[in-house]
C-alpha cells in the first residue's frame, strides 16, 4: 500500500482486494448470525428473572455476548477464509513461501485499541451494574433474613418477625430482603438461582447479600460450593408471596412454635 | 491403501480402552455396595389429615458401634463408628402415613443448630419419646437427628426432622444386652408421590473438624437413601 | 565421539559406579514399598489414639515411599557421593546420560534431556489415560438423574481425583515432553543446564502418583481438586494423599522451573539474541517464570492444611483463630497463574508451528512476546475473581474485575499474531495445522465465556456453576490440550523419528474436536439453566442437556483412543522420517534422526531468526514420505508384495 496516495484511495484499493471483499462479507454475515444466537439463546437459557439482579445478569450476558459476536465472527471469517483462499492443495508440501509479513503497524495499533475499548466498555457496564445493585441491596428498611447453611440442609429465621425458623425460605414480593449468611461446619454457598443472588455461607463470619423479589412464584435455593457427601441434594426452595399471604405464614409458623 | 487389518487394530485398541473403562466402572458401582433394603409394612389403614391412607410401620436403631448396623457382627471396616441400623437403605409406600420407631442406644450432647431439637414435618408436628408427647428434646442432650430432605425439583417436597435424645454418658447396658435400655421415638409423616430422599443425621457425632466427618459424611453409618415407591 | 575416559576428573577420586549402573524403576518401586511399609509400622506403633493418629500414620507412610523410591532409582547418588567428596567419572556421566543402553535408559535415572522429554511423554499419556477414564465414569453417572451408578462418596473422590491428574497432566503435557526434548535442541545446546535435576524433577511426579491414587484406598476426597478447607480438614485419609501429592509435585515444579530458565537464559548458542530466540522458548520461560512464585503458595496451603490435620492446628479453622479464606486466597494465588502455566507454552507451540505451515514469518514477534509477557504480569493480580461471592473483600471485587477484564488485551494479541500469521500465507492443512484451527475456536468461546465471568453481577448468578466447568474446559483443554496435541504432532518425527500416522491421527481430531464441543455446550446450557458443579445427581430439568453431554464425552473418549493407537502404531513402525519433513527453519530440525547424543556435532552459530519464509531463498523440501510409497518396505503388513512403487527414500 503506497503511504502517498490519499486515504480514500487507499482504501479503495483494499477494498478491490478480492480476500477482502470476501472476508469482510462472511464477517458481516457470521456476525449477524452471532448477534441472533446473543439475542435469544442465554436468556432463553437463565429463564425469567425474579428480581431486578437477575434482569440486570440477563441483560449482561445480552449486551456481552452481542458485543463477542463481531469479535467472534472476525476471528472465524479470517480462519474459515484462509481455509479456502490461502489453502496449499494436497498433501504435498507447498511449492514456495507466503509472502515476508513481519508485521503491520496500522493492523496491530488498530487490533489492540479496538480490544482495549471492548474491554473498556465492559469494566464500565459491570461497574455500573455493580454500583445500582449495591444502591438496591442496601436500603434501610430491608427485612431480615438469617441463613445458616450446614451439612447438608438449608434453615432460615426471621429475627424481624418472632424468629420464626424454616427450612423453606418464604419471602414477601417487592420488598427488599437482606440475608445475613453463616455456616455451622463447612463453606457452603447460598444461591436463589432465578433471583441470580449468591453468598458463601462461611463458618465463623456472617456474609451478606441482598435482593428485591419482584416476581411471584416458587424459586430454586441451591448450595453452590461443594460441601461433601450430600452437597447435590442440598436444596430447597423459595416462595415469593403475597404480603399479606407472608404475614399469614408468620403467623402460623409462630403458633406452631409456641 | 491401507489394508483392512489397520482398522481393525485400532478397533481392537478402541475396544480395549472401552473395555478397561467399562470394567472399572463395574468394579466401582459393585464395591459401592448398597445395603440390603429395608421396606416398611403396611398394616391397615389410618386417618390422616389429607383422609384415609395405608399405614405402613419401620423399625430403626441408631448405636454407639457399627457392630448392629449392616456392616455384619465383626463392625466392618470402622467398627467404632455410630451408624444406623438395621440398613440405611430405607424405602417407604407412596401416599401413606408412615410411622418410623427409632431405638436410640448411644448418647449424645449438644447439638450445632437448635433448629434440628425440634420436630418438624411429622404429622401434628409432634414425636413421641418413650410414651411421652413432645416437640422438641433439650438441644444439650440430643443423641442423634432422623433427617429427611431431597431435590426438590424433582418429586413432591418431604422434609421431616426428628430428634433424639441422647442416654446419659454414664448409662450401663442393660442386662443380657451390649447396650443400656434405650430411649425409644415415635413419629409419623404422610408420604407423597414417589420420589428418591436422602436421609441423614444432623447431630455432630462423627470424626473430624466440627465432628460431622466419619459417621456422618459416610453412607451407611449416619446416612443413608429413603426411596418413597 | 569423546572416547571413554575413566580418569577421574580434577583429580577427584571416582564413585563407586556399580550400585548407579543397578538402579531402575523396579528398584526405586521396591525401595519406596520397603521403607514405607517400615515408617507404616513404626508410626503406628507410636500414633497416638486420637483424631489425628490415621493422618499422621499416613503422612508419614507417604513420605517414606517417597523417600525410598528417590533414593531406590539413585536420585541422592549425586549428593551422597559429594558428601563423601566424590564426583562422577565421565564415564559414569555418560553412563548416567543413557549411551549405548538401548530401551533400558528409559527405565533409569537419565540425564540425556531427550530421554527425559520421551519419559515426560509417557508420564503424560498416563495421566491423561487415568483422568480421562475418571471423565468416562463421571459422565456415566450423569447420564440421567439418580442414575445410581456412584455412590455421592465414590462420585466426589473420581471428581477431585479426575481435577488434580488433569491439572498436573496439563501443566506438564507441553514444557515436561517438549520442554526438555525440544528446546535445548531449538536453543542450540547439547543438554539442559542442570541434567541432573531434570531426572529428578521427573521422577518426582512419578513417585507421586501412586500417592494420588492410593487416596481411592483410603477414603477418597470429598473437597474436588481444590481441596477447600475446612473441608478438607474433614476428610478422611485421602486427603492425606491429595496433600501429599501436591507438595512433591510442587517441588518439581520449582526444580524443573529453575532448570529450565536457566539453560534458556545461559544456554543459547551464540548469535541467538533474544530477538531470534522462537517464540515457543518465550513461552516456554514464561510458564515455568509463574510456576515459580505460584506453586509453592499451593505447596504452603497443603502444607498447613497436613498441620490442620496431622497437628491439630487450626490455620483454616475459624473457631481455632484460623480462617478459611487463607486457604481460599493461598490457592487462588496458585490458581490463577496456574491455568497460564498450562495455556502459554500450548499457545506458544501453535504460534510456533503456525508459522511452518503458513510458509511465513509469524507476524509481529514483538507482539508475540508483548502478549506472552502481558498475560503473565496479569495473571499474578486476578486471584480473587475466584472468590467474588466468598464475602472475603466485596470492596475488592472491582478491582479485581478490572484486572481480569484487562487480561483479554494480551491475550487479545496473541489471536492477532496467529492470524496475522495465516493472513495470505500458503497454508499447508497436514494435522499440526488443525490443532491451530480448532484452538482458534475453541479458544475464542473460553476467552468470551471467561469474560462473562469476570463481570462481578453474572459471577453471581454463574459462579460454582457446570458454566464455571464448561468455561475452564473450553481454555485448559480446547485451547490446552488442543496445543500439546498439535505440538505431538509437529515434533513426533523429531523425537520418534517416525511420522504420525495422520489418518487416524485426523480420525482422533474430529472425533475429540466434536466431540468436546457437544459436551461442553451442553454443560454451558445446564449451567445457565442452574445446574451447581460437583452434583452427582441433579433436576430432572436439566437432563437432556446433561445426556447430551455424555454422549459427547463418549466421543472424546474413543477420539483419544485413536489417538493412542497412532501414537503406539507409529512409534513402532511408522514411517521413517526425514530430518526435516515439514520445511521448518528452526535449529532442532538440523540434526539428523535419531538425535545423537550430543545433539550437535558442532554447536550451531546463530544469524537471523527462524522465521525468514519468504525472506530467503525457498527451498523445496521432500516433506513426509507418502504412505502409499512405503508399503513394499512395511514389514509384516499384508502389502502389495508385487509393487515396484519407488524404493525407500
Amino acid at each position: 500500500m503506497s503511504e502517498t496516495e490519499p486515504v480514500t484511495v487507499q482504501i479503495r484499493t483494499w477494498w478491490q482486494r478480492v480476500e477482502i471483499k470476501r472476508i469482510v462479507w462472511t464477517w458481516l454475515g457470521l456476525t449477524v448470525l452471532l448477534t441472533i444466537f446473543a439475542l435469544t439463546v442465554p436468556t432463553r437459557l437463565m429463564g425469567p428473572p425474579a428480581s431486578p439482579t437477575m434482569r440486570a445478569v440477563e441483560s449482561t450476558m445480552t449486551v456481552f455476548s452481542v458485543a463477542a459476536s463481531a469479535v467472534m465472527a472476525l476471528v472465524l471469517a479470517i480462519a474459515v477464509y484462509s481455509l479456502i483462499g490461502w489453502r496449499s492443495r494436497g498433501s504435498e508440501p507447498p511449492i514456495g513461501d507466503g509472502p515476508p509479513i513481519r508485521g503491520n503497524g496500522r493492523v496491530t495499533v488498530a487490533w489492540i485499541a479496538v480490544s482495549t475499548g471492548l474491554t473498556m466498555f465492559a469494566l464500565i457496564w459491570g461497574l455500573g451494574e455493580m454500583q445500582s445493585l449495591s444502591a438496591d441491596a442496601s436500603t434501610p428498611n430491608a427485612m431480615v433474613v438469617n441463613v445458616t447453611g450446614q451439612q447438608w440442609v438449608w434453615t432460615f429465621s426471621y429475627p424481624q418477625n418472632g424468629n420464626v425458623e424454616s427450612e423453606q425460605l418464604y419471602l414477601p414480593v417487592n420488598r427488599p430482603v437482606v440475608f445475613h449468611v453463616t455456616s455451622k461446619d463447612v463453606i457452603h454457598s447460598f444461591w436463589v438461582v432465578q433471583m441470580g443472588i449468591k453468598i458463601d455461607a462461611n463458618p465463623g463470619e456472617v456474609t451478606k447479600t441482598g435482593v428485591v423479589p419482584d416476581r411471584l412464584g416458587t424459586f430454586d435455593v441451591r448450595c453452590a460450593e461443594l460441601c461433601g457427601l450430600l452437597h447435590a441434594h442440598m436444596e430447597t426452595q423459595a416462595h415469593v408471596v403475597s404480603s399479606s399471604n407472608f404475614a399469614a405464614w408468620i403467623t402460623a409458623q409462630e403458633r406452631r412454635a409456641s | 491403501m491401507p489394508t483392512i487389518g489397520v482398522y481393525l487394530r485400532a478397533s481392537g485398541v478402541v475396544a480395549a480402552g472401552v473395555l478397561v473403562v467399562v470394567l472399572a466402572g463395574t468394579a466401582l458401582a459393585r464395591a459401592g455396595t448398597t445395603p440390603g433394603l429395608l421396606s416398611a409394612t403396611i398394616k391397615g389403614t389410618a386417618q390422616t389429615p389429607v383422609g384415609v391412607l395405608p399405614h405402613a410401620f419401620m423399625e430403626l436403631a441408631t448405636y454407639p458401634d457399627s457392630l448392629a448396623g449392616e456392616h455384619g457382627p465383626g463392625g466392618g471396616s470402622q467398627p467404632d463408628w455410630v451408624s444406623y441400623g438395621p440398613t440405611t437403605n430405607l424405602s417407604v409406600p407412596a401416599h401413606a402415613l408412615v410411622t418410623i420407631t427409632i431405638k436410640q442406644y448411644d448418647s449424645g450432647g449438644t447439638i450445632t443448630n437448635p433448629y434440628f431439637a425440634t420436630v418438624h414435618g411429622t404429622v401434628d408436628g409432634t414425636e413421641t419419646v418413650n410414651g411421652k408427647t413432645v416437640t422438641d428434646v433439650n438441644s444439650d442432650a440430643v443423641g442423634h437427628t432422623f433427617t429427611v430432605h431431597a431435590l426438590p425439583t424433582n418429586q413432591d417436597p418431604l422434609f421431616v426432622s426428628v430428634p433424639l435424645p441422647a442416654l446419659p454418658d454414664n448409662a450401663k447396658p442393660a442386662p443380657g444386652s451390649n447396650y443400656p435400655n434405650p430411649n425409644v421415638v415415635t413419629f409419623s409423616f404422610v408420604t407423597a408421590g414417589p420420589g428418591n430422599y436422602v436421609w441423614n443425621c444432623e447431630y455432630p457425632c462423627g470424626d473430624g473438624y466440627v465432628d460431622f466427618g466419619g459417621a456422618m459424611s459416610t453412607r451407611g453409618y449416619m446416612s443413608g437413601t429413603l426411596t418413597v415407591a | 565421539m569423546s572416547t571413554l575416559n575413566t580418569e577421574p576428573l580434577l583429580g577427584i577420586p571416582a564413585a563407586g559406579g556399580g550400585l548407579m549402573r543397578r538402579l531402575n524403576v523396579v528398584t526405586a518401586a521396591g525401595g519406596g514399598l520397603v521403607l514405607a511399609l517400615v515408617g507404616w509400622a513404626i508410626a503406628r506403633h507410636f500414633m497416638l489414639a486420637d483424631d489425628f493418629g490415621p493422618d499422621q500414620v499416613t503422612v508419614i507412610t507417604m513420605v517414606c515411599w517417597a523417600v525410598g523410591f528417590m533414593a531406590g532409582i539413585g536420585a541422592f547418588n549425586g549428593p551422597i557421593g559429594w558428601l563423601r567428596g566424590r564426583d562422577l567419572t565421565s564415564e559414569d556421566e555418560l553412563f548416567l546420560a543413557g549411551k549405548d543402553q538401548g530401551i533400558r535408559r528409559y527405565f533409569r535415572f537419565t540425564t540425556d534431556h531427550k530421554v527425559v522429554g520421551i519419559q515426560y511423554l509417557v508420564l503424560t499419556m498416563v495421566l491423561f489415560g487415568v483422568g480421562g477414564a475418571m471423565a468416562m465414569l463421571i459422565r456415566t453417572n450423569l447420564i440421567s438423574p439418580n442414575s445410581n451408578f456412584l455412590s455421592p462418596q465414590q462420585y466426589n473422590a473420581i471428581v477431585g481425583l479426575h481435577g488434580l491428574i488433569m491439572v498436573i497432566a496439563t501443566i506438564i503435557m507441553v514444557t515436561g515432553p517438549f520442554g526438555n526434548f525440544i528446546m535445548p535442541l531449538m536453543i542450540g545446546a547439547r543438554d539442559m543446564a542442570f541434567p541432573r535435576l531434570n531426572a529428578l524433577s521427573l521422577w518426582m511426579i512419578v513417585a507421586a502418583v501412586p500417592i494420588l491414587l492410593s487416596a481411592t484406598f483410603l477414603g477418597g476426597i470429598p473437597t474436588g481438586w481444590s481441596g477447600y478447607a475446612p473441608l478438607a480438614d474433614q476428610a478422611p485419609p485421602g486427603m492425606d494423599a491429595f496433600l501429599m501429592t501436591i507438595i512433591i509435585f510442587a517441588i518439581s515444579s520449582a526444580v524443573a522451573g529453575a532448570n529450565i530458565t536457566t539453560t534458556v537464559l545461559t544456554m543459547r548458542a551464540r548469535g541467538m539474541t533474544w530477538n531470534r530466540t522462537p517464540i515457543f522458548i518465550y513461552g516456554v520461560v514464561a510458564s515455568v517464570g509463574l510456576a515459580i512464585p505460584a506453586f509453592p503458595m499451593f505447596m504452603a496451603s497443603q502444607v498447613l492444611l497436613g498441620l490442620d490435620r496431622t497437628m491439630g492446628a487450626r490455620f483454616y479453622i475459624a473457631s481455632g483463630g484460623g480462617s478459611p479464606w487463607l486457604y481460599a486466597n493461598l490457592f487462588w494465588l496458585m490458581g490463577h497463574p496456574e491455568v497460564y502455566v498450562i495455556l502459554i507454552p500450548a499457545i506458544a507451540a501453535l504460534m510456533e508451528l503456525t508459522a511452518v505451515f503458513s510458509r511465513k514469518p509469524l507476524f509481529s514477534f514483538n507482539t508475540a512476546v508483548l502478549g506472552i509477557v502481558g498475560i503473565s504480569v496479569l495473571s499474578v493480580m486476578v486471584w480473587a475473581h475466584h472468590m467474588y461471592v466468598s464475602g472475603w473483600a466485596p470492596n475488592l471485587n472491582g478491582a479485581f474485575m478490572l484486572t481480569t477484564e484487562m487480561i483479554s488485551i494480551p491475550t487479545g494479541m496473541l489471536f492477532l499474531v496467529i492470524l496475522g500469521t495465516i493472513w495470505r500465507g500458503r497454508i499447508w492443512t497436514r494435522l499440526p495445522m488443525m490443532s491451530t484451527y480448532a484452538m482458534l475456536w475453541n479458544f475464542i468461546i473460553g476467552g468470551i465465556t471467561g469474560l462473562y465471568l469476570s463481570d462481578v453481577p453474572v459471577d453471581y448468578a454463574l459462579h460454582g456453576s457446570m458454566f464455571v466447568t464448561a468455561h475452564f474446559h473450553y481454555t485448559l483443554m480446547g485451547a490446552g490440550l488442543t496445543g500439546a496435541i498439535g505440538a505431538l504432532a509437529y515434533w513426533f518425527p523429531k523425537m520418534t523419528g517416525r511420522m504420525l500416522d495422520e489418518r487416524f491421527g485426523f480420525i482422533s481430531f474430529w472425533l475429540v474436536q466434536i466431540g468436546f464441543n457437544v459436551t461442553f455446550m451442553g454443560m454451558f446450557a445446564v449451567g445457565l439453566a442452574g445446574q451447581p458443579r460437583r452434583v452427582y445427581t441433579y433436576d430432572n430439568l436439566l437432563a437432556t442437556g446433561n445426556f447430551v453431554s455424555t454422549m459427547g464425552a463418549y466421543a472424546i473418549g474413543i477420539g483419544m483412543l485413536f489417538l493412542l493407537y497412532a501414537v503406539f502404531s507409529s512409534w513402532r513402525h511408522g514411517e521413517l522420517a526425514p530430518s526435516n519433513p515439514w520445511g521448518s527453519k528452526t535449529l532442532e530440525w538440523t540434526v539428523p534422526n535419531p538425535v545423537p547424543l550430543e545433539n550437535f556435532e558442532v554447536l550451531p552459530v546463530v544469524t537471523s531468526d527462524a522465521y525468514g519464509y519468504g525472506e530467503e531463498p525457498f527451498e523445496p523440501f521432500e516433506g513426509p514420505p507418502r504412505p502409499d510409497k512405503l508399503e513394499p518396505a512395511h514389514v509384516g503388513s499384508s502389502a502389495d508384495e508385487d509393487s515396484t512403487e519407488g524404493a525407500r527414500p
